[in-house]
């Protein structure tokens, strides 16, 4: 289970997050929807503390931090117990496909190397990329090197992975494949926290569906019940304006 | 023999009066290398026949020895060839009236040329080829294009080499000392063996040439910041 | 100054005889490359991590060795030293001068190299580091494992600039009386007179040995690079397609000195 409690966070004098409470329970897919510069990003990054939270509590997997003095063990420990998967893949560019996944099985969780790369194989397999082993990024698609992100993400067995807008960086041929392995592996019941702009795909595979705004949860619940009956004016607008077709469902 | 402190003020004094050499050394290799440097980038870029070729392979050469072999090269080698010319040419000049310095300033400029059209070349490749397209596609010639369009562009990326490369020959003008120029370096020594005092000497002369450079890569600094202000990008 | 007139013989006769010398100019340069390395990492982590009055110092001493002549360097090291030792009560009068001319060129190779290293790190994307991070690395790990692999491949052609001009600065080390190759040539001018034929073979030694290292970094850095492969390939196609153009042209070529005056 992961559960955030009161997570703020200033940059500067501007406050991006004022007070974030959220929990996804095992097994559950959250989506976390909202206009650009919603603080949705960075309260995802917060997570993982690759930004760092001014005040409030992060849960994971029952390993409670304190925002206000984590130690560094405490923040490797969150790192541990999730993963995530960039906008921008972020796959580490010297490495092949197989390494990229392998790297976190053999350095951090010290697997050796014959049973990091078996591991590796198969959940490559399972994205669909088993022919390309060997590939570095740069010779790969978008959504081929998105995959491998997946892959790399899955591989680790995290308590959660936290996805950071999986397809805004791709070409708009190449966002179903993404999506349709995102499914799958959500299906399996690994937890999973996705900022996305994707409406149809949160309509679908979320369990429950955040709407941010102005660092703030303007609203939360039910997908279904959220799309068709938004209970607040902001939430209504932006549907409004990402999905034109939301307007007929109502 | 004593640290002192106040020698160091002293050497600096006496050393200024070498500073115009070095600077007229280094200022004539820069800037007959960055003539000789354009025309031969331009022989390279232009693939002309024979001259091409070899512009390569001077370049190579000159940029994988060491500077000082240059200047003994021309110092030792450069005598006999004037004098055989005179002598075939019935002239009554004799290599022995050249100032030592001219050896030093050929020497220089050989090896700044070399250097001067990698700078050159790299500044030109910097240049998007679209620009010379557009610049055709609004009906401008070929030398137009090259004079308003790209030589422009191609200087302001060739900046921070070119500073580079300018600061390169300034230290190295110090290498004149070999052939009796009395530039800053050859000062120090003598100011330094007089005195016996090295370490003061040098000191002072390796304040005056961090200062040089410090002030080179300022002003290059600051006219990079004039000339690339349309290269800021950005909406403001 | 003129010299015998000159003979090809004596080139023959020269070349075994400089030679002979190579190995104390290898060592020169092998020893300062190592060393220049360690000085530069020690030099840029302050700037790196931007540890406070540390990355002033690190600012100020590569400002210095990057502004000041080589040649001076040397002088300044070899006559400064032992008198800033002696008030420490450390006696360094029977330390050979190879010892002085190695610091020397450490110290200058030093403060490039951290440059290089600076400029490598700062290269490489920020994501990879998050990346690291979000599969659980520690920081040391994240920089061993991922930024500094991909740094390095990033500086090799600046750190094969670097070998060449430390090769090629060695060529100074004779102002001391250190008998590397052009000490040796100095030396070989007294007997004969045979001025051009000595600094020719010189120079052609030189030029072979700095042909040889950028041809070796150069295979290096393909294999270093091979993850990029198939955008280097695309670029090169780009290159040569169509009627020559200026940037077609240029496109293969054109690797500037980035690091060292290396004159």
């Amino acid at each position: 289970m992961i559960k955030l409690s009161r997570i703020t966070k200033h940059f500067g004098r501007q406050q991006v997050l004022r007070g974030i409470d959220l929990t996804a329970r095992q097994g559950e897919v959250v989506a976390i929807l909202g206009p650009s510069g919603s603080g949705k990003t960075t309260l995802l990054r917060c997570i993982n503390y690759l930004e760092r939270p001014s005040d409030g509590e992060v849960e994971i997997g029952g390993f409670k931090v304190d925002c206000k003095h984590p130690s560094k063990k405490e923040i490797q420990t969150l790192r541990r117990k999730s993963a995530m998967v960039f906008q921008h893949y972020n796959l580490f560019k010297h490495k092949t496909a197989l390494e990229n996944v392998m790297e976190g099985l053999v350095v951090v969780r010290k697997l050796p190397k014959d049973e990091a790369r078996e591991r590796s194989a198969k959940v490559l397999e399972k994205v669909g990329l088993g022919a390309k082993l060997d590939a570095y990024p740069s010779q790969l698609s978008g959504g081929q090197q998105q995959r491998v992100g997946i892959a790399r993400a899955l591989a680790l067995e995290p308590e959660v992975i936290l996805f950071d807008e999986p397809t805004s960086a791709l070409d708009p041929e190449l966002v179903g494949e993404v999506l349709e392995v995102i499914r799958r592996i959500a299906k399996e019941g690994i937890t999973m926290i996705v900022v996305t702009h994707e409406m149809g795909f949160a309509r679908e595979v979320a369990n429950h569906v955040i709407f941010m705004d102005e660092g703030r949860i303007v609203e939360e619940g039910d997908p279904k019940e959220i799309f068709a009956r938004p209970k607040e004016e902001r939430t209504r607008q932006f549907l409004k304006r990402i999905t034109p077709e939301a307007s007929y469902s109502i | 023999m004593k640290l002192d402190p106040s020698f160091i003020w002293t050497a600096f004094v006496k050393l200024l009066s070498a500073v115009p050499t070095t600077l007229f050394i280094t200022f004539v290799s820069v800037l007959g290398g960055l003539i000789l440097g354009t025309a031969i980038a331009l022989c390279r870029i232009y693939r002309v026949p024979v001259l091409g070729p070899i512009s390569t392979g001077y370049v190579a050469f000159i940029r994988g020895t060491p500077m000082i072999t240059h200047l003994f090269l021309v110092y030792f080698g450069l005598p006999a060839v004037v004098d055989g010319l005179s002598a075939s040419l019935g002239w009554s000049f004799r290599s022995v009236s050249i100032p030592y310095i001219a050896f030093a300033l050929v020497a220089f400029t050989i090896t700044a040329s070399a250097y001067m059209s990698e700078v050159v070349r790299s500044g030109l490749l910097a240049v998007n080829r679209g620009q010379l397209e557009a610049a055709h596609s609004i009906g401008m010639t070929t030398p137009q294009a090259l004079r308003r369009i790209v030589f422009p562009q191609a200087f302001a990326a060739a900046l921070p080499n070119l500073s580079n490369s300018f600061i390169g020959m300034l230290h190295g003008s110090t290498l004149a000392f070999t052939v009796s120029v009395v530039e800053i370096n050859a000062k120090a020594q003598i100011v330094a063996s007089t005195n016996w005092k090295f370490f003061e000497a040098y000191l002072a002369a390796a304040v005056i040439f961090w200062g040089l450079t410090v002030l080179i890569e300022r002003l290059a600094g600051a006219l990079e910041k004039r000339i690339n202000v349309y290269n800021r990008g950005g909406v403001a | 100054m003129p010299g015998a007139k000159f003979d090809l013989a004596y080139v023959f006769d020269y070349f075994p005889k400089l030679l002979s010398t190579l190995n104390v100019t290898l060592t020169i340069v092998g020893l300062s490359i190592v060393l220049g390395l360690g000085v530069g990492f020690l030099v840029a982590l302050p700037r790196l991590y931007k540890v406070p009055v540390l990355k002033r110092v690190s600012e100020v001493y590569v400002s210095f060795f990057r502004g000041t002549p080589i040649l001076i360097q040397l002088f300044l090291i070899y006559y400064g030293l032992p008198e800033i030792l002696k008030l420490a009560n450390v006696d360094v009068t029977r330390t050979p001068v190879l010892v002085f001319v190695v610091l020397t060129y450490s110290l200058h190779a030093g403060a490039f190299m951290s440059e290089m290293i600076r400029a490598g790190v700062a290269a490489v994307d920020r994501g990879q580091v998050e990346a690291a991070y979000s599969v659980g690395m520690t920081g040391p790990q994240a920089f061993v494992r991922i930024v500094l692999p991909q740094a390095l491949a990033i500086s090799l052609p600046v750190f094969a600039n670097l070998v060449i001009a430390t090769l090629k600065d060695t060529s100074l080390a004779f102002s001391l009386g250190v008998m590397e190759m052009t000490g040796k040539a100095q030396t070989l001018i007294t007997v004969g007179q045979h001025f051009v034929e000595a600094y020719l073979v010189l120079a052609i030694i030189y030029f072979v040995i700095s042909f040889a290292l950028e041809r070796l970094f150069r295979l290096l850095e393909r294999r270093l690079l091979r993850h990029e492969k198939t955008e280097n390939a695309d670029r090169k196609r780009f290159g040569r397609r169509g009627s020559p153009s200026l940037r077609g042209l240029l496109a293969e070529s054109a690797s500037l000195p980035k690091g060292g005056s290396g004159l």
